[in-house]
Parts: structure tokens; C-alpha cells; sequence
């Protein structure tokens, strides 16, 4: 697979009050599945497993649906379909046994997998959280489908929280061992409520904060998935500092 | 006065204290589980009781009841079963917003699919009312509201063409399985986590089976030794899966894969077969478990033990809403004592501890009405 086969995209622009949150994501990360989709098949198809987060837009869609809208369109000529079968609540080790009869059953090229929040909330251990995480991704790979890991969900008291920032880092640890892509949505929102506090964006409630949130998760994702199908077989890159706690 | 304890009533409570504790993820003693030494689990066990009662209601508790009766009775337990669905979610909300607001962490508002209710309440309020949103761990009650629905065609059926009950119940769980049909969630874009068109086949398999007289429970009962055996192999496979890691890889079957993968959500024939294997065996313990009484030193721990899952098992529904409600607040309690092995503790026998207070409840109820004509017990096992 060649990745001059593939049809040409730039990464979809971010709306400005997503653009903060660009600086916490990991850089490119190749996503050969996902290309040699795009080019032999002209159509991509992406499993979503984790948390449902509900409406995003004023249309009505989820992030996933968002997510299909920003590839569509910065993918031309490319159908995109995207299979939600998130399980709120789902431990890990529990998503990681449905997804295997997922993939079997849907045959996605890529799985995006919103992971860590429900082990870290259930004080789930970090080792045997980086385990399920680590066998998961080997069995994905060896099946030809890549992943892009989300991390975990943003709330400024979970600063404070000794086990999530243990998850948090366990995730974004394996990510980079295991040479994934993994969109750190925790850190991003907590770039942009920093930026909110300081002025610089349109500070938003609660609720609109987490529409918003994960509004930019979306397009994150996108941006990431877009980069990734575009990303030549680049060597491991290091991580960025994490943001101040 | 309520009917003695009996193997129905005793697997039932059973049941329910284990998805009790299986809904709390992440609590200590949720490693000992049914889940963690088979391939089907309580939930299985549960509605394949329930289909195991529904053969005494629509058989009318030993009186002749007019299939008319029976119909409005059905109907009206699916519309009790809906009423307790919509009452749980509510208090299940309110219990999150209340968290959120008194331990001031807006996380606890996207738990379990809850995120759609505040962000966006205007349709996921439709949603919840006609079912197609449901909460994470709430979503057992929407499976058996629709189950009931379902249940007077069956048990209509059963009076007409008994002959034909199982078999029209196993060719719509197959067709099913051949084209992957399964309810959509809405607002929030998915799948039900449990697929009533699927799970029905586990209902009507206890409603067949419970019957001793006729068709597949007048056979099974010719043949239980014989079954017992073959089945000993599936139950000793099926503890292993889980506890070795057999699974096989689901990639490898052949096509259509859910005739033979292992999956929950359709509850496929190898789980199925290895749940229906386990009643086979587990079947025969009930009356050992009672022989045990006669052991004078565990005479009184046996009793209590028969008493209390019989009495939870008795008041199924009262138990599983307060049990649902129960799992929810263990969740918050953990999250809060950063589940140590203690507060899992706690957190298991308090939930008992109110589980059996609330059947204890529900039969001081009962005793205070008039008295009217019960299952016996021998009916029910």
C-alpha cells in the first residue's frame, strides 16, 4: 500500500473554540488499515465503542455522526459509515470481549474506542487496565484493523483524582508503547477551560460545555483519522508534555 | 401467607442478588459471580425464570382461566413492568444529579448514558418513555416489558397449537440471528444491549419447559438423567471459557457468525446450549441444598439462606427495581470510598440487607389483604 494511492485530503480546519485544545493531541500516527481501505474500496468503515454522549450539534447528531460528516467532507469520494455499538458503562474488559464479536461481525477497518473512564471511576487497577488495553490493540493488529484510543472524559475535580490521572496516564503510556492514536480528549477540554477562564474563548455552562466538548472530541477525531490515513509509515514519535495539573 | 420456598423461587432470588452485584462494576465480590465461572450468566437464568412463571400465569395458577383473562393479565403485567422501568430511571437520574451536585462533579452527569438526558433532554425524554433510551445497567426491565408484549401471542398460541410455541419461538430467534435484526436505541444512535427478538427464545424455553405434561418439558422430564450427562461436558467447557480465556476467536467461525459466536446481546445458540446444560445440572441441586437442613450445625444457615432467596424470589419485581437502584448507589459509594474491599462490603450487605427488607415489605402487604388462592409450591418446581 502506497499512501500516494490513497485520495488526497487536507486535515479538516477546527472551529475556533476547538483550536486550544490542538496542542494536548499526539501527532500523526499511521493508520495503514484505514488507507488501504480508502484506496481499494473507496469507503471506510469505523466501529465506535464507548460512552454515548448524546446531541452535539443543533441537528440533532451525536459526535459520531459528526465525526462521519467532517470525514465526508474531507474525504471526497469516499463513503463513510459509521457502526455505533457503545455500551455506557462498560468496563474495558468487558468492551474488549464484545468488540472481538463486533469486528467479526461489522468488519470495520477502524475501531474508535472512548476508553478508561468507567475502569477509573470503578477503580479498575492501572496494570490490569494496561493489560486489557495492550492484548486488545495486539489482537486488533493482528486482524488488520487499526484504532484510535479516546481518553478519558474531562471534569476540572478529576484534576484532584489520584486513580484517574493513573488511568489517564496508563492510556496514554500503552498508546505510545503500542504506537496507536490517541486522541487525549481530557487534556484538550481542560487547554480550552483553561482558555475559557482566561477570555480567550466564549466561556460555556456545564451542559453546553460538554456538547461543546465533545463537539471538538469530534473533530479531533476527524482530524486525527484524517492525518493518520495520510501519515506515511513514520517512526514512533514522542509524546508532547502532558498540560499542567 | 406466602407459598413455601421452592427451586423457581430460591434461583430466582439467586438471580437477582447476583445481577445485583454484577451491576456494580468493579466490586470486590463481583469476581465470584455466575459470570466468572460460565458463558451465560444471571441474566440468562433470570428471564428463563420468568418465562418459567409465565407458564403459571397464563395457565391461570391451576384454575380455568379464559384465554381472554389470560390475554388482559399479560398485558397488564407488561404494563406494571413498564410503570417500574419509567419509575427506576427517574430515581436512577436523580440520584446522579444529586451526586453531581453534592460531591460538585459534573462527571457523575455523563455516567451511564445519562449525558443525553441533561445535554439533551427534549428528545431523549421521548426516548426514555417509549424505551428506546435506556440507562447503562438499566437495561434488563426494557427486555422483559417488551417480552411481555410478546407474551400473549405465545401464551395464545400455547392454548391453540401448543405443538407449535417453541418451534415458531426458535424460527423467529434464528431468522433473527440469519439477518442480524435487533431494535435501534434513540436518541443516542445503537443498538439495544439486549435484543428482545433474540432473548424471547429463552422466555418461551421456560414456558415450554415448564410445563410437565406435554411437548419439550414432558420430554425433558422422560429424559433428565440422559440430559444430565450430556450436558455435564457443556457445563465443565462453559466454566472454563471464562475462567481460562477459551474464547474462541469469533473472526474464524463460518458465516452467518451468530449461529456460532458467543454474544450476549443475541443470546447465540453456544450460550444458549451451555445456559440450557446448566440448568440441566443445577437443576437437580435444589433438593440437595434442602437436604442440608438436616445437618444440625448447618440447619440454620441452610434455612436461612433457602428463606431469604426464596422471599427475594417471590417478590421479583419489587427486588429487582430496588436491586437496580441499589447497584447504582453501590456505584456512587464505591466511587466515593474508592472501592476498598471494605466499603465493597458494606455496600453487598447493606444491599441484601435492603433487598430482603423490601420483599419482607412487599409480603406484609400481602398479608394484610384478603386471602386468595396462590400457586402451590409444587406447581411452581
Amino acid at each position: 500500500m502506497r499512501a500516494q494511492d490513497t485520495p488526497t485530503a487536507p486535515a479538516p480546519a477546527l472551529s475556533k473554540s476547538c483550536q486550544p485544545g490542538v496542542s494536548a493531541l499526539t501527532g500523526e500516527t499511521p493508520l495503514p488499515n484505514v488507507a488501504a481501505a480508502l484506496a481499494q474500496r473507496k469507503s471506510l468503515r469505523i466501529l465506535s465503542m464507548g460512552a454515548a454522549p448524546g446531541r452535539v450539534t443543533v441537528r440533532g447528531g451525536d459526535y459520531t455522526d459528526l465525526i462521519e460528516t467532517i470525514l465526508h467532507k474531507a474525504i471526497k469520494d469516499v463513503n463513510v459509515v459509521m457502526i455505533n455499538r457503545g455500551v455506557s458503562g462498560e468496563l474495558a474488559a468487558n468492551a474488549a470481549t464484545r468488540m472481538k464479536n463486533e469486528v467479526a461481525l461489522d468488519e470495520p477497518d477502524l475501531v474508535l474506542w472512548q476508553v478508561g473512564t468507567n475502569d477509573a471511576l470503578a477503580y479498575v487497577g492501572a496494570e490490569e487496565f494496561a493489560a486489557t488495553l495492550k492484548e486488545q490493540i495486539a489482537w486488533l493488529k493482528a486482524h488488520k484493523v487499526d484504532v484510535v484510543l479516546v481518553g478519558l472524559q474531562f471534569a476540572p475535580q478529576m484534576l484532584r483524582d489520584a486513580h484517574y490521572n493513573k488511568i489517564r496516564d496508563t492510556l496514554r503510556d500503552v498508546a505510545a508503547q503500542e504506537n496507536v492514536l490517541v486522541v487525549r480528549f481530557f487534556e484538550a477540554m481542560q487547554i480550552i477551560e483553561q482558555a475559557q477562564r482566561e477570555g480567550t474563548v466564549p466561556a460555556a455552562d456545564e451542559f453546553d460545555r460538554t456538547e461543546a466538548g465533545y463537539n471538538c472530541l469530534a473533530q479531533y477525531v476527524a482530524r486525527a483519522i484524517t492525518l493518520g490515513v495520510f501519515a506515511k509509515n513514520m517512526p514512533k514519535r514522542p509524546e508532547p508534555p502532558p498540560p499542567s495539573k | 401467607m406466602p407459598r413455601e420456598p421452592n427451586a423457581v423461587d430460591f434461583w430466582r432470588g439467586f438471580a437477582l442478588i447476583t445481577i445485583f452485584i454484577d451491576h456494580i462494576p468493579g466490586l470486590f465480590w463481583s469476581r465470584f459471580t455466575l459470570v466468572n465461572f460460565s458463558v451465560s450468566d444471571a441474566a440468562d437464568l433470570f428471564v428463563f425464570l420468568a418465562g418459567w412463571s409465565l407458564r403459571l400465569m397464563a395457565d391461570g395458577g391451576g384454575r380455568h382461566m379464559p384465554t381472554r383473562d389470560v390475554m388482559l393479565r399479560l398485558f397488564g403485567r407488561a404494563l406494571e413492568l413498564y410503570a417500574a422501568q419509567v419509575l427506576i430511571t427517574m430515581l436512577a437520574i436523580a440520584m446522579l444529579a444529586l451526586s453531581a451536585i453534592e460531591l460538585s462533579n459534573p462527571l457523575l452527569l455523563q455516567w451511564h448514558n445519562a449525558a443525553s438526558v441533561f445535554n439533551d433532554p427534549v428528545p431523549t425524554h421521548i426516548g426514555l418513555a417509549v424505551l428506546t433510551h435506556q440507562l447503562g445497567y438499566f437495561d434488563i426491565l426494557p427486555l422483559y416489558v417488551v417480552l411481555m408484549l410478546m407474551a400473549p401471542f405465545f401464551a395464545g398460541l400455547d392454548r391453540l397449537a401448543p405443538a407449535l410455541t417453541l418451534p415458531i419461538s426458535l424460527i423467529l430467534y434464528l431468522f433473527v440471528l440469519a439477518f442480524r435484526l435487533t431494535l435501534p436505541t434513540w436518541p443516542v444512535a445503537g443498538t439495544w444491549f439486549f435484543n428482545p427478538l433474540a432473548w424471547q427464545a429463552v422466555l418461551v424455553l421456560g414456558f415450554t419447559l415448564a410445563r410437565a405434561d406435554y411437548g419439550a418439558g414432558a420430554f425433558v422430564r422422560r429424559h433428565i438423567a440422559l440430559l444430565r450427562i450430556l450436558a455435564v461436558p457443556i457445563v465443565i467447557i462453559g466454566v472454563c471459557v471464562p475462567l481460562f480465556d477459551w474464547w474462541p476467536d469469533p473472526t474464524d467461525v463460518p458465516s452467518p457468525k451468530l449461529f456460532f459466536i458467543m454474544d450476549k446481546t443475541f443470546v447465540t445458540p453456544p450460550r444458549l446450549i451451555q445456559f440450557l446444560s446448566l440448568v440441566a445440572v443445577g437443576s437437580i441441586l435444589f433438593p440437595y441444598i434442602r437436604m442440608l437442613t438436616k445437618v444440625a450445625l448447618l440447619r440454620a444457615p441452610v434455612q436461612g439462606l433457602i428463606s431469604l432467596l426464596a422471599m427475594l424470589g417471590r417478590n421479583s419485581l419489587y427486588v429487582f427495581c430496588i436491586g437496580s437502584l441499589l447497584s447504582l448507589a453501590g456505584q456512587i459509594v464505591r466511587f466515593y470510598y474508592r472501592g476498598t474491599v471494605a466499603s465493597d462490603t458494606a455496600v453487598l450487605i447493606v444491599g441484601i440487607i435492603i433487598m430482603a427488607f423490601t420483599a419482607w415489605l412487599a409480603e406484609s402487604r400481602q398479608r394484610g389483604r384478603p386471602a386468595r388462592s396462590a400457586p402451590s409450591a409444587q406447581q411452581q418446581s
